[in-house]
């Protein structure tokens, strides 16, 4: 890649990966890249969401592989819900977009998406404490080389667990076909519940890859992952649980001033993360539990307090 | 003040006063009043011009917008810091004369000599630090950095100094803070009208430079060597009701003005290696931003470093407390000094003086001791003497070393005298600067006399509202109880010195004691003692000192040393001295074990542990609860330190409950990390996924159960941390390389799947009705709170707006009144029978009444939203920031408050750093500041940066590319070597040789990394003085870039060695077929201006290649080919370290030198290029051959471009040449008369010509005007005919019309 991005390189060492890492500013401009299809396009997409705002020129890549797995989190959710996040921090603009040009799944891939970010110079602080109430439900079913009745099945069985919830449910089905339907077969389905004051929570799932484990049935899968959306809404939180690290990551990096993120409960990778930030940017957050009110608001919730270190993008020319 | 008394009365003339006075005269004469006129004769007030209007709106608008700024979020802290209060000037202009009258204006003490920054409190919600700024530019910058308010000494007997203009250049550089002029040597004028012009002319170039309006003072004249007290009093209550404007570098900075230095170097590792890195404590007030622990800093003048610990200590001169009075009281006007000696104790490097006093300083007191006052001043006293017990407790003195004393100080630094001043005068080389605008200026010196006179009449009007209020009061105290009032702040001073001082060394537990009981009973004196005026004072510390003589307890007797050595003749002072240096010896003893302990083990305490434990051993008792707290701590510590200390084993008995369960929880912490090591070694990396579960399904529990140690479970301990880190001290190999192990967590971490998805251990059953009721009100079909209830809201609105008729159909409708009934439903029971209609009518009115202020609200609401505008409400925004960053850690206590936030600005910190150069510390002088400025994330980096620069105006010489230059940029100050470029129109950076003269140019050079945006400067060198000015350029930083894309012009010469028609063959320019492959299409020219291309390479001879051109050479033209070379940008960053040159010498920093100063030191001469030199140009006359134009073509040309052969016609044979004629006398006179005859001739033939051009010009005229008057006569024939026809032509239609109406009737 450009000189001076932080890149993964392919695997060397016996414990699987290495990393390479050249030091240095971070360019932007325009790029491609191939990833390994071991990792899913999120993967490394998530690493990007990172440093894509503090780049010298705005951000336009183009990633080929995985891009919906059963492990990390699929171009589809982090379209839906890192970047209206990105946006709360001042990252904005037509040129913020995920496209998602071809589906590809596991084990062979074979899609691409693309990538564009602005760049900023610096991060504005967020309070975001109040979720809201989850107005409304969408979601996408994808299937690609199977029959595309597959996605219409995954979606009937997802809505008769909603509709005891909510009316306002759309699930696009999304059946690729030919060069964009990547290498594998494989379908699929990511769900996003919005609430009244823009908080996205999304549950995801996919089904085995080619020739590893049982098949499934689309209509277990599609109640599977409504009730993982279920859970998600219990655990709550202004940010959903695959972007906590995100959030809590920019919001170290804003201005000198105090922002404020409710979250559900920490997951283990955003305790690691956490513990990151304090090692990297001597930053620790003031961690509050609070209990809903009602009864019948879900789980307990954490409220995240920091001061930023007041980062500046040193990248950014001036004229 | 009875001459005050005896002043006439002045009526006022401006003020509200006077204003309100002027209006009520009108008044009663019947004029003036603005609204009375409008009134009057509303017709003169109405619009004129709507364009005018317009016009005016428009540029009312235009310079309300100019003076918005970008709206800023107001980080100060609710605290704020001390006001950094600069004073500069040239030397010998009396700026330490005027720190001096300061300090005693606001703390009525007197201090002999200044060092350093000056803290004192100067209101009830300011503090100031004073200090001074000499003469060298490497201090001139760095003061110019952490400034708030310069005050610019001038001399005005002699006009401005170069430093002056200077120094306001690096200030505009750095952010521009608040300056104010101050004139001084105003008594040497004899003439008052020079006395005034002179003002006027200083005036106006201090307003040129600042701005217009900027504030200048005058300092007319000295009294007793100190200027005059009201002048100083105007000038401190001008500096104490000023506002600052936040500097962008400051505020996103964290920087310390270290007002204190302590080395903590183990004194064995001193012993081994005089030259030893060192490791030392500063001290100072925290301004700008939050500072973290463990954060990269410079110290302008030695260098970068990283914090290795940071603690924050009580304010050492902290604002009052309760602010009830209007103006401080005597206790509360806290001086804080410590280089300076404040209290007559000076610090140095490692030893603490006491000073003296002079002699006879205490007869006075002495007389004034009055026995019937004894026992209450022996219970009032003890409060005070506390503070010196404390202070003195920490005492360390130089057992051969002579005390200072106020005499020995005094003398050196008395203000000099008049002749004194003269004869240095001649000696030094003062640096005016002369404008020859001023000299302009004296010309006119007529008219500025009114202005002046104006101006000074203000100057009267502020002396008079200044004397009043209590402040006056305090001035007008005697000397003797101006003597009192020293000694007594003195001492409070020297308490607060010491409580900071105290943190270094861990106290001795018997002393802990004895100083509690002490301190326990103080306290509850002095609350009994009433708080008496400053004679009583004086004889209560009278009584403390006899009465604490008394006292058998060593220590407190030796604290008392510094007050007795004060009180009593000098005899006595050798009697105490043995006690004192045992004393001292002991302190210092404990102070090395202490600092052994530190580096040794405890090196990595956390900053929380090590300030709580602070906190503790001084306050200890003091605080009961943050005793236990931090006993409990500290016990804790011990757990897991293993460590045995004399000292610290008392208190591990007070652990407490507490304690145990944080054991506990840090136990199960540990089995629980256990346990996860032991599956992952077990089941090895393929079962991740179990383990993940499984571990995620703890933590989730963990979270669930336990929510408070949720912090603990993130971030662990400060106790684990140090365990982990004493364990890597114990891993290092021959002290060389230390062994990175791994914790035990991190490597099974590092060994599991990396993945942000947080999955769902165990789903809940989402069938079963429970669960899913567990989640219903978290969407909007569920129930909603109440103030965001649809239903319950509009229930409300109904009780407002609940009546209302439908016009249509006539039904009025009536709203339930749902609350006030009910509520007042009872009342109406009650009081109905006595009077009904009354209640309802009210209640009707109070209807009305809230549906109208309800209306009212919306109509508001909807009408000033509209009127916002975007800047508003940015502004708003950034103040509900500013208020949401004050308010989040308010409540919690300091100490959990810096773990979140960083040790906020306005705190006072004890900053250690380690490996600092032995010769900081060694030649350390305290007259140069020291400041700790923090750096942001990767400005301790190096790279290459960009510029953009141009050379200041009043330097003389323009600088060269790849010459060294200092820099000051950021907190730094560096010698680089830039190359300047300037943007060619197609984006290239073309390298220059020189900077140009009065444009920017750009410039990259290999230094520090600093934000884009930052200003900065250069000078050539930091050493000496310099006639001129020094400043050579000035700039901003644009860009940040690794890739430097400076080229310069190469020219590749050649030679044809071939020519067919247009196609040459070409030599000499390169030396092999790769590189002209790599030329390949480059556009080539001859000297000649034949342009052409490269084509391909030869074979032989090596290099060669064809080229084809527009045109066909010549053996003797020259081909280049122009070419741009990058330029690498030399890696050369050399910090300047100027505080580490010794003492006197710092102002002597010399780096790399330039070639030309090298060639001039070794006098080597430039070997110059034989080519380049100038001769004189020798033009060989060119001979071009003939123009050939082949016949064929000649014959196809048109005649006009025929080659007329005229050569062939010159060329007529011999045989046709005509014979010259050879006239005969005769025949000569006849052609002589008939040349003159025509010549004759010619000249009628030419007058007449002339005459009959003439006439037919006048002809031509009369024929013209003839003309127009017959086309004239023409025309109105024309229109009479036309009128005729016309007319007829109507007639003829009426007819027409008639007849047609006519016809139609009779059909």
């Amino acid at each position: 890649m450009a000189s001076g991005l932080i890149w993964f390189a392919p695997l060397t060492s016996s414990v699987g990966t290495t990393l390479y890492y050249q030091p240095g500013l971070l360019y932007g401009g325009s790029l491609e890249h191939d990833c390994s299809p071991s990792r899913s396009i999120g993967y490394y997409l998530e690493s990007l969401l990172c440093l894509a705002p503090f780049m010298k020129h705005p951000l336009k890549i183009v990633l080929r592989g995985v891009t919906n797995d059963q492990v990390d989190p699929s171009v589809d959710v982090l379209k839906v819900t890192a970047l209206p996040l990105l946006k709360k921090f001042g990252v904005d603009g037509e040129s913020l977009e995920i496209k998602i040009n071809r589906r590809g799944m596991p084990p062979k891939g074979g899609g691409e998406i693309l990538f564009a970010c602005p760049v900023r110079r610096v991060l504005q602080p967020i309070h975001f404490t109040d979720p809201g109430k989850i107005k409304r439900i969408r979601g996408t079913a994808y299937s690609v080389r199977v029959s595309p009745q597959m996605a219409n099945r995954m979606v009937e069985s997802a809505r008769s667990i909603l509709n005891k919830f909510l009316p306002d449910i759309y699930i696009y089905t999304d059946h690729m076909k030919g060069v964009s339907s990547g290498k594998s077969p494989g379908f699929g389905m990511c769900l996003t519940a919005e609430t009244i004051n823009g908080t996205i929570l999304s549950a995801e799932l996919a089904s085995n890859p080619q020739g590893q484990g049982a098949a499934v049935l689309p209509e277990e899968l599609g109640q599977n992952c409504a009730k993982l959306l279920l859970e998600e809404v219990y655990r709550g939180g202004c940010v959903d649980s695959t972007n906590q690290s995100l959030a809590l990551l920019l919001m170290t990096l804003g201005q000198r001033d105090v922002s404020k993120v409710l979250l559900g409960p920490l997951s283990p990778y955003t305790i690691e993360f956490l513990r990151h930030l304090r090692s990297f940017f001597q930053i620790m957050f003031k961690i509050e539990t609070k209990t809903p009110e009602e009864e019948h608001m879900g789980g307990e919730k954490v409220l995240m307090t920091c001061v930023g270190t007041g980062f500046s993008n040193l990248s950014k020319t001036i004229r | 003040m009875e001459e005050k008394e005896k002043k006439k009365h002045r009526a006022k003339h401006s003020g509200p006063k006077a204003e309100k006075k002027r209006k009520r005269y009108l008044s009663d004469l019947g004029i003036g009043d603005d609204e009375n006129a409008r009134k009057r004769n509303p017709k003169a007030f109405t619009v004129q011009s709507a364009v005018r209007m317009a016009r005016t709106f428009h540029r009312t608008q235009d310079l309300k917008t100019k003076k918005h700024h970008i709206p800023v979020v107001d980080r100060t802290p609710l605290e704020p810091p001390p006001v950094v209060v600069v004073v500069v000037g040239p030397p010998k202009v009396g700026k330490s004369t005027l720190i001096k009258c300061l300090i005693k204006n606001f703390t009525r003490q007197k201090l002999i000599e200044i060092r350093g920054p000056v803290t004192i409190v100067s209101g009830k919600k300011r503090r100031l630090t004073i200090i001074e700024c000499g003469c060298d530019i490497n201090t001139m910058i760095d003061l110019a950095k952490v400034a708030d308010l310069v005050l610019m000494l001038i001399d005005a007997s002699f006009g401005f100094e170069m430093e002056t203009f200077e120094f306001l250049n690096i200030c505009q550089v750095h952010g521009f803070p608040k300056i104010m002029g101050v004139l001084t040597h105003l008594d040497t004028f004899k003439n008052n009208k020079q006395l005034k012009k002179t003002k006027k002319k200083l005036k106006h170039r201090f307003w040129t430079e600042v701005y217009p309006g900027a504030k200048l003072f005058y300092l007319s004249g000295m009294v007793h060597g100190e200027y005059q007290k009201q002048e100083i009093h105007n000038l401190g209550r001008f500096i104490s009701v000023m506002k600052f404007r936040p500097l962008t570098w400051q505020t996103s900075h964290p920087y310390v003005l270290a007002d204190r230095m302590e080395e903590l170097t183990n004194l064995e590792d001193v012993r081994i290696n005089p030259k030893c890195d060192r490791k030392i404590a500063l001290y100072g007030y925290l301004r700008g931003a939050h500072l973290k622990n463990k954060s990269q800093i410079h110290m302008p003048g030695v260098g970068d470093f990283t914090v290795s610990d940071v603690s924050f200590l009580p304010d050492p001169c902290a604002l009052p407390e309760q602010q009830k009075n209007r103006s401080l009281n005597e206790k509360e006007k806290i001086v804080y000094a410590p280089l300076s000696g404040v209290g007559g104790i000076v610090y140095d490097k490692d030893a603490v003086y006491i000073d003296l006093g002079g002699s006879h300083a205490h007869e006075k007191e002495e007389e004034e001791v009055s026995p019937n006052h004894e026992l209450v001043q022996s219970l009032i006293s003890t409060h005070s003497a506390i503070d010196v017990k404390m202070a003195s407790s920490k005492v360390s003195l130089f057992m051969d070393s002579r005390p200072l004393g106020s005499e020995d100080v005094g003398q050196e630094f008395v203000m000099p005298k008049e002749e004194r001043q003269i004869d240095l005068k001649t000696g030094r080389v003062r640096r005016k600067a002369l404008f020859e605008e001023e000299e302009k200026e004296n010309d006119d010196a007529v008219s500025d006399e009114e202005d002046d006179q104006e101006e000074e009449a203000a100057a009267m009007s502020e002396d008079g509202s200044g004397s009043d209020g209590e402040d006056e009061d305090a001035e007008q105290e005697s000397d003797r109880e101006l003597l009192g009032e020293e000694i007594a702040v003195g001492r409070t001073k020297r308490l607060k010195t010491q409580v900071a001082r105290e943190e270094a060394v861990n106290e001795l537990p018997a002393f802990a004691d004895s100083d509690d009981n002490l301190e326990m009973s103080s306290e509850g004196e002095g609350e009994t003692a009433p708080k008496g005026s400053e004679m009583e004072d004086e004889e209560d510390e009278q009584r403390s000192y006899e009465h604490e003589s008394s006292d058998s307890d060593f220590e407190a007797a030796g604290k008392r040393v510094a007050e007795s050595m004060q009180r009593e003749i000098n005899s006595e002072d050798i009697v105490m001295r043995p006690q004192i240096s045992d004393h001292s010896l002991k302190r210092k003893a404990v102070l090395i074990t202490d600092s052994g302990n530190c580096t040794a083990g405890e090196a990595s305490e956390s900053d929380v542990e090590n300030s709580s434990l602070d906190e503790g051993d001084d306050e200890g008792s003091s605080h009961d609860e943050l005793e236990v707290e931090e006993s409990h701590r500290k016990g804790f510590q011990h757990n897991q330190a293993k460590k045995a200390d004399g000292i610290r084993q008392t208190k591990l008995k007070a652990v407490e409950a507490e304690d145990d369960d944080v054991e506990n929880l840090l136990r199960e912490e540990e089995e629980y990390e256990e346990k996860l090591d032991f599956s992952a070694d077990t089941t090895g990396a393929l079962k991740w996924k179990e383990d993940l579960t499984q571990k995620a399904a703890q933590a989730f529990l963990r979270q669930q159960c336990s929510t408070p140690s949720l912090r603990k479970l993130i971030y662990g301990t400060a106790v684990e941390d140090e365990d982990h880190e004493s364990e890597d001290a114990g891993g290092e190999l021959g002290g060389l390389f230390r062994v990175s192990r791994p914790d035990k967590a991190s490597k099974q971490k590092a060994n599991a799947l990396d993945c942000s998805k947080f999955l769902v251990e165990k789903l809940q059953d989402w069938d079963l009705e429970e669960v899913m009721n567990s989640i219903r009100d978290c969407f909007v079909t569920g129930k909603w709170e109440d103030d965001k209830d649809a239903a319950k809201l509009l229930e409300e609105d109904e009780e407002l707006y609940g009546d209302f008729e439908d016009l249509e159909t006539g039904v009025v409708h009536k709203g339930k009144c749902a609350t006030e009934d009910e509520s007042g439903s009872e009342e109406d029971e009650e009081d109905g029978k006595m009077s009904k209609p009354e209640p309802e009518e009210e209640e009707k009115k109070k209807e009305l009444m809230d549906k109208k202020w309800k209306l009212k609200e919306m109509f508001d609401a909807e009408y000033d939203e509209g009127d916002a505008t975007y800047f508003d409400d940015l502004k708003e925004e950034m103040h509900k920031q500013a208020q949401l960053n004050r308010a989040e850690f308010e409540d919690q206590d300091d100490e959990t408050r810096v773990q979140y936030e960083g040790f906020r600005p306005g705190m006072y910190v004890r900053i250690e750093i380690e490996n600092v150069p032995c010769e900081f510390v060694l030649n350390l002088d305290p007259h140069y500041p020291i400041i700790l400025g923090g750096l942001g994330n990767s400005e301790g980096n190096v790279g290459y940066v960009q510029l953009r620069l141009k050379k200041h105006r009043w330097y003389k010489k323009i600088l060269k590319t790849r010459d060294p230059l200092i820099l000051s940029l950021g907190w730094r100050r560096f010698q680089t070597i830039p190359m300047f470029y300037i943007e060619d129109h197609n984006g290239r950076h073309r390298l220059l040789k020189y900077t140009p003269q009065h444009m920017h140019c750009g410039a990259t050079f290999w230094g520090p990394i600093t934000p884009q945006g930052t200003g900065f400067l250069a000078v050539q060198s930091v050493s000496g003085t310099m006639p001129d000015f020094r400043i050579a350029a000035t700039g901003v930083v644009l860009d940040l870039d690794k890739s430097i894309t400076i080229v310069k012009k190469l020219k590749l010469t050649g030679f044809p060695f071939k020519i067919f028609k247009n196609t040459s063959f070409i030599k000499g320019m390169f030396n092999s077929q790769l590189e002209v492959a790599k030329f390949e299409g480059a556009a080539i020219r001859t000297v000649s201006g034949i342009r052409g291309q490269i084509k391909k390479a030869l074979r032989t001879p090596v290099g060669a290649f064809r080229a084809t051109f527009e045109d066909k050479l010549l053996m003797s033209d020259i081909v280049f080919v122009r070419t741009w070379y990058p330029v690498s940008i030399p890696t050369f960053y050399n910090p300047v370290t100027s505080l580490l040159k010794p003492a006197g010498e710092k102002n002597s920093w010399s780096g790399m030198k330039t070639t030309g100063q090298l060639r001039h030191d070794r006098g080597i001469k430039v070997k110059q290029n034989k080519d380049s030199l100038y001769k004189p140009i020798v033009r060989e006359k060119r001979h071009f051959n003939k123009l050939h134009i082949p016949k064929a073509l000649q014959k196809a040309l048109p005649f006009k471009n025929k080659p007329k052969n005229l050569e062939k016609k010159r060329k007529t044979p011999k045989d046709q040449w005509r014979p010259a004629v050879i006239r005969e006398p005769h025949e000569k006179k006849i052609s002589a008369l008939l040349s003159a005859l025509s010549t004759v001739n010619n000249y009628k033939i030419k007058k007449a010509k002339v005459k009959h051009r003439e006439q037919l010009k006048e002809y031509l005229k009369v024929k013209q005007k003839e003309d127009e008057q017959k086309f004239k006569r023409q025309k109105e024939a024309k229109k009479k005919i036309y009128r005729i026809l016309g007319q007829r032509e109507k007639m003829r239609q009426k007819s027409s019309l008639k007849g047609c109406s006519k016809g139609e009737k009779s059909t």
